[in-house]
């Protein structure tokens, strides 16, 4: 534990230093470089945030469900960290892609919210899914238990990925509504759209992975003082 | 096998001396449908069958979260845990035997709860087919029990384990109830090319798959201690 | 590390075990050898609760090392499980069923013929009683029902919490015949420890989770 403490430091900053450049190229690109979309105008530029955005959310969830699952197996608390601050950072991009999602929804269709979209209701029910895990988590006093019953339920939800997207497609097979970003042909975008896209999406996942990193050293000095407290405080 | 069967024996006939579970689902399921109908006034639901179907899936996934909430009640509350768990037993065996007397009592409640439900709100004359529905239902009860037991053993000796079990069960149940509603609604004459019957089950043997797996592998972390 | 053959029949080695933030067992050491009757003494809450579940493999020890007959837990709890008799502070029976139906769900778990039934409620005194259901049994019969529940597979090690409690005259001899036949090792929990003289081996008092 004592031995990378050089190492941990400098993956942070090299994260942060990627996601500032790749941010600011991507903003760059969405705003200057990409052609206005013909069918939805300037708004259409949105899109560039929202889908990178709803992409990383599956992303963190998939990544909190391994250490979960890497956690019950090797039994280090760690990991649980390593788990639980995916899930946490999945309700913050969670959140902005709903967000983002329902300003499109309003810009392209006029409302706020479509029932008939597959798309949105998959990700309204993994987010569903994302806050349980939080009342789940508030419930039990930190500890292994906790630990192994989040891991459990992270697990479980990415059973319910595959699932929710199959499930709603079958219950709700009108998703021509939501526009078709990849199809059977690979991506339906012209190619100055797809590098931009490539771009956003890079700069978010890096985004995440800085998030998380800081966080997860936050988390750790968190539990260092609390343990230190406890040991200066006495045994009760 | 020999203490699956042990064990699901021992949850039928608990069940069957306590006349918990059952006879509070069936109360509730038909208490839910009455007051809906009442609700209702005497006018039609708008939608007529297909909202009619929509709404019988919802009251079966309350009515199944109360079976689920009361599992493990009797091992909490008379610390019997302690004996299970220090058994050379395969704690999977728990987590099976649960899920199928979960099964059955669904079984048996929506065996009344259905004429009820025919008599409430299909006397228009259309409903739904009746193979159609029985597959369908068989087959979430299916997922439901499944996922359910791994849940409720989760939830068994957390606090507020009441409201914890709803919440942490209803997004796995939005894919279900989504296929199940469109199947059964698809299946009300005239068809018009709707969902085949057979793409709806086909989700639902998947679902029942991923979760009999994950049921299976995780019931051990979740009564470990 | 010590083959199995001539190990202790139980071996804690710092053995820790916590509930949330509070600390109930605080790297604890004992030993017990085979044929060894151990018993552990101390105040309520001392940790004897907790350091018999341990030992029955439904808890898992948060540091240290705990074997029994050899065998590290949490890892080889499988191997261990069979060779375990543990009672609790309850009986660990379902008062809805009979005693005779409590004891052939435990028989099933544990893969032991049905004969055995019969025998366990014969050493226990419960003959006649196989068909009532448990929770009607007093505390004393219910108890002997928990007692026979752990004899039914014949366990080599026993962990027993409190055995004398609720315990009439006759269910004490009982339970004194059944220790002195007992050719394995015992754990005992106990607020009467004086109780057991010429039967027990050794002492331990826990207080506030420590060996004292």
């Amino acid at each position: 534990m004592n031995g990378s403490h050089r190492a941990r430091p400098d993956r942070a900053t090299a994260a942060a230093t990627a996601a500032a450049l790749l941010m600011a190229l991507a903003l760059a690109m969405i705003f200057f470089y990409v052609p206005t979309d013909v069918s939805e105008g300037y708004s259409q530029r949105i899109f560039y945030f929202h889908v990178p955005i709803a992409l990383t959310t599956y992303f963190l969830f998939t990544w909190g469900a391994v250490n979960g699952a890497r956690f019950l197996l090797k039994r280090d608390m760690s990991l649980d960290l390593k788990s639980y601050v995916p899930m946490h950072l999945g309700v913050i991009f969670g959140s902005l892609t709903l967000v983002t999602g329902s300003i499109w929804a309003n810009i392209a269709w006029g409302t706020w919210w479509f029932w008939g979209d597959t798309q949105l209701t998959t990700f309204l029910i993994i987010f569903l899914f994302n806050c349980a895990y939080f009342m789940l988590r508030f419930s039990i006093e930190p500890g292994e238990r906790r630990a192994t019953f989040s891991a459990v339920y992270a697990v479980l939800g990415v059973g319910l990925i595959p699932l929710s997207v199959i499930g709603v497609h079958v219950a709700q097979t009108n998703d021509l509504i939501h526009p078709i970003t990849f199809n059977e042909n690979g991506a339906n975008m012209d190619g100055s759209m797809f590098l931009t896209f490539l771009v956003a999406l890079a700069a978010m996942i890096s985004l995440s992975v800085t998030m998380y990193l800081i966080e997860l050293r936050g988390k750790r000095i968190d539990d260092r003082l609390r343990a230190i407290r406890r040991l200066a405080g006495g045994e009760a | 096998m020999r203490a699956y069967r042990a064990l699901l024996r021992k949850d039928l006939l608990l069940e069957l001396r306590g006349r918990e579970l059952v006879p509070a689902m069936v109360v509730f399921v038909v208490g839910a449908l009455v007051l809906v109908r009442l609700g209702l006034g005497g006018e039609r639901l708008a939608g007529g069958t297909r909202a009619a179907t929509g709404l019988l899936w919802v009251v079966v996934v309350f009515t199944s979260m109360l079976a689920l909430v009361r599992s493990f009640a009797q091992e909490r509350e008379h610390g019997i845990w302690d004996g299970l768990l220090s058994a050379p037993a395969d704690r999977s065996a728990i987590w099976a035997a649960r899920a199928s007397a979960t099964f059955l009592f669904l079984g048996v409640t929506q065996a009344v709860a259905l004429p009820l439900f025919w008599l409430f709100f299909l006397q228009d004359g259309r409903s739904p087919s009746l193979a159609v529905l029985a597959a369908a239902l068989a087959l979430a009860d299916l997922g439901v029990a499944m996922l359910g037991a791994l849940l409720a053993g989760l939830v068994s000796n957390v606090r507020a384990r009441e409201v914890l079990l709803p919440v942490l069960f209803l997004p796995f149940a939005l894919p279900l109830v989504s296929v199940a509603v469109r199947m059964t609604v698809d299946s009300i004459p005239p068809q018009n090319g709707g969902l085949g019957a057979l793409h709806g089950l086909g989700f639902l043997a998947l679902y029942d798959t991923i979760f009999a797996l994950l049921g299976w592998a995780l019931f051990e972390y979740v009564v470990e201690d | 590390m010590s083959s199995p053959e001539s190990a202790p029949a139980v071996r804690c080695d710092g053995l820790t075990r916590r509930y949330g933030e509070r600390v109930a067992l605080d790297a604890v050491s004992l030993t017990v050898a085979r044929g060894e009757r151990l018993l552990l003494t101390g105040g309520n809450g001392a940790g004897k609760t907790t350091l018999l579940r341990v030992l029955a493999t439904v808890l898992r020890p948060h540091a240290g090392e705990v074997a029994i007959d050899g065998h590290v837990l949490p890892r080889d709890a499988r191997k261990v499980r069979p060779a375990i008799g543990y009672v609790g502070h309850e009986p660990l029976v379902y008062p809805a069923l009979t005693a005779r139906e409590n004891l052939e769900l435990y028989a099933a778990l544990y893969g032991v013929g049905r004969e055995r039934i019969d025998q366990v409620l014969d050493l226990a005194g419960l003959n006649g009683r196989g068909a009532d259901p448990a929770g009607e049994l007093s505390r004393g019969l219910r108890q002997r029902l928990g007692l026979a529940r752990a004899m039914l597979h014949s366990p080599s090690l026993l962990l027993l919490d409190e055995p004398t409690t609720g315990l009439d005259e006759d269910g004490r001899e009982r339970l004194r015949g059944v220790l002195a036949a007992h050719r394995g090792a015992a754990v005992i929990a106990t607020h009467e420890p004086d109780w057991f003289a010429g039967l027990e081996h050794g002492r331990l008092r826990l207080a506030a989770g420590r060996a004292a």
